[in-house]
């Protein structure tokens, strides 16, 4: 776990790839240095199956310690990236580092560093929770504590069960605890809550949270904009194959910087023409509310509300509004910048 | 050293799971035995044409060969394509145990089940059908081991031509079945006939051929190489064939 011999690199070389003067005598090492920063590397990632191309040159950095949430429509290529994170799929081109490891290589110490959940719930039948977990914990040196775990993903009352009388949720949980049991470092997480209730998801984006508070590394993949929302350190956007942005769940596709929406009721028997709106602001009515688009509210919010107060009357249902997480994916991910054959 | 435990912890696992799946059980044990009961009670006191073993006496020996096709064909072959189709198989990929480990603890519970196998049709034959305790033990045995590795084998060979668990029945009793019939299983085969030379391509009738001659009390070892051999070349083929085109993954498209 211990970035072994990185002090004795120039610090601050910046380049996790070592340069030709660095390069240690001997033979090549089989793994590569170990970078203290980031836990996953990804440089020109692309994959084909046959003739549809799945990734078209992608670049990923996630950071040690961090929830990276991996966004985009079905067929975006979500899935393909992870799956050649994970050791799963050769990539036709392109620099991967997970953990200092090449994941096409498989080596066992790569894997038992790392914890999934894929998107198939994976569980022998016919196996009680308690012994499907002592099982995966046979397969790692320093595991988990059962019982611990079985506690981790809220369990308890089926630990003697056999995991065919477990309902979807719990299977998907156990499918959760299997992946912990191993105590890894870095854990992929493929749509984990597809198909929970919402308080079994909150549940679970607890137990994410524990996670990356123990220092664990996290990338998830998923549909819920709450999600990524609410667990993300770092978002990506794929779409057709490409990232389309990348950024903190706030300013992800100039969120912070985008414009705000201010709606409210007007006052009875006022037009459109009689509010003191910014110059150049175009106002519109929707739905019996005044809508517009300013990129910085304050100024228009004062003018508006002393026009009101001035009149003796209230602005019902005044509302200003950033764009959502939702709105600005689905604008990253439309028409526009969905596949249509790039250059 | 590490390996060896995970293969043994996985053979335990294994047969827990394999005793709670009450379909395995039933192909492996009970079908054998019933047929033992039916065809061997129904049959007079003839003795099978080129064997010195009576009829009821052969069948017990065939019902040890159906049930260690049942348990290791037809059984592993069933259990790996469920596993792989629900994913299972790719999530302990995911895992670091080895693939020998992994495989280990499979066959190690076919040999378990194996054993319980033979002990009960051979002691149902000494009981009811005057089948004398084998007069080749030693033979017997190792008959039962080839045989285990050349099924085993071909069980995994056949999950290849499997593409879904909702085919891996139809196929993989659809290739096996016209095999049994033809390979003397219920009923000797006439020395010779077309049906015994067709069934001397495929390795059921030499298990049964090298079975029944370690309880036929011939002199000599009782070992019969010639049928081994057939035995052998088949499980090297599949071994090579599952080797090369082996799928942990359910065949599915992704993106």
């Amino acid at each position: 776990m211990a970035p072994e011999s990185d002090d004795t690199r120039s610090p601050g070389a910046g380049s996790p790839v070592p340069g030709p003067g660095t390069e240690v005598p001997g033979p090549r090492p089989a793994v590569e240095r170990e970078d203290a920063e980031l836990a996953i590397r990804v440089v020109g990632l692309t994959k084909s199956y046959g003739q549809f191309v799945a990734l078209r040159g992608i670049d990923l950095e996630v950071r040690r310690g961090e929830v990276l949430a991996l966004l985009g429509p079905n067929g975006a290529g979500k899935t393909t990236a992870v799956e050649i994170l994970e050791g799963y799929r050769d990539r036709d081109s392109g620099e991967v580092s997970v953990l200092g490891h090449d994941p096409a290589r498989r080596e066992r110490s790569l894997r038992a560093r790392v914890g999934m959940v894929l998107q198939e719930c994976a569980v022998d039948p016919y196996l009680t929770v308690v012994e499907a977990l002592t099982q995966r914990a046979g397969l790692y040196d320093a595991p988990r504590g059962i019982d611990e775990v079985i506690g981790l993903v809220g369990l308890e009352v089926k630990a003697g069960s056999r995991i065919k009388t477990l309902s979807g949720g719990q299977q998907r949980r156990l499918d959760l605890g299997l992946a912990l049991i191993g105590d890894p470092e870095l854990i992929f997480l493929d749509e984990p809550t597809t198909g929970f209730d919402p308080s079994a998801r909150r549940e679970a984006w607890d137990v994410v949270r524990d996670l990356c508070a123990e220092g664990r590394t996290v990338v998830l993949t998923t549909h819920y904009m709450d999600e990524a929302q609410a667990l993300a350190d770092s978002v990506v956007v794929l779409a057709g194959g490409r990232v389309v942005a990348t950024g903190s769940p706030d300013t992800l596709g100039g969120r912070d910087q985008g414009m705000s929406t201010v709606r409210f009721a007007p006052p009875a028997g006022v037009t459109l023409a009689d509010l003191p709106l910014p110059d150049g602001v175009e106002a519109r009515l929707r739905a019996g509310f005044v809508e517009f688009a300013v990129p910085e509210p304050t100024t228009a919010l004062h003018a508006l509300t002393r026009w009101a107060l001035d009149r003796g009357e209230g602005l019902s249902g005044l509302a200003v509004e950033r764009p959502s997480l939702e709105d600005v994916y689905l604008s990253l991910t439309g028409d526009g910048a969905t596949p249509g054959e790039g250059p | 050293m590490n390996d060896v435990r995970v293969a043994a912890a996985q053979v335990g696992y294994e047969q827990k799971a394999y005793w709670r799946n009450p379909m395995a059980a039933i192909f492996t044990f009970a079908f054998p035995i019933i047929f033992l009961l039916v065809v061997g009670g129904s049959a007079g006191p003839s003795r099978v044409p080129g064997y010195t073993l009576r009829y009821d006496q052969y069948v017990v020996v065939a019902m040890l060969a159906f049930g260690l096709i049942a348990a290791c064909y037809t059984n592993l072959a069933m259990v790996v394509c469920t596993r792989r189709d629900s994913g299972v198989l790719k999530r302990m990929r995911g895992t670091p145990i080895a693939v020998g480990s992994y495989i280990a603890g499979l066959i190690g519970s076919v040999l378990i089940v194996v054993a319980i196998l033979t002990v009960i049709v051979v002691s149902l034959g000494l009981a009811f059908y005057d089948l004398h305790f084998p007069y080749h033990p030693f033979a017997v045995v190792v008959t039962l081991l080839v045989g285990i590795v050349t099924f085993c084998a071909l069980g995994l060979a056949v999950t290849v031509l499997v593409p879904n668990a909702d085919a891996a029945p139809a196929i993989i009793n659809g290739l096996y079945f016209p095999v049994v019939f033809i390979s003397g299983v219920f009923y000797p085969l006439a020395q010779g006939s077309v049906l015994a030379r067709i069934a001397n391509w495929f390795p059921i009738f030499h298990m049964i051929r090298a079975l029944v001659s370690g309880f036929e009390g011939g002199p000599g070892s009782g070992l019969r190489p010639g049928d081994l051999a057939v035995m052998a070349v088949w499980a090297a083929a599949a071994l090579v064939f599952s080797a090369r085109r082996f799928r942990w993954e359910p065949r599915r498209p992704k993106a």
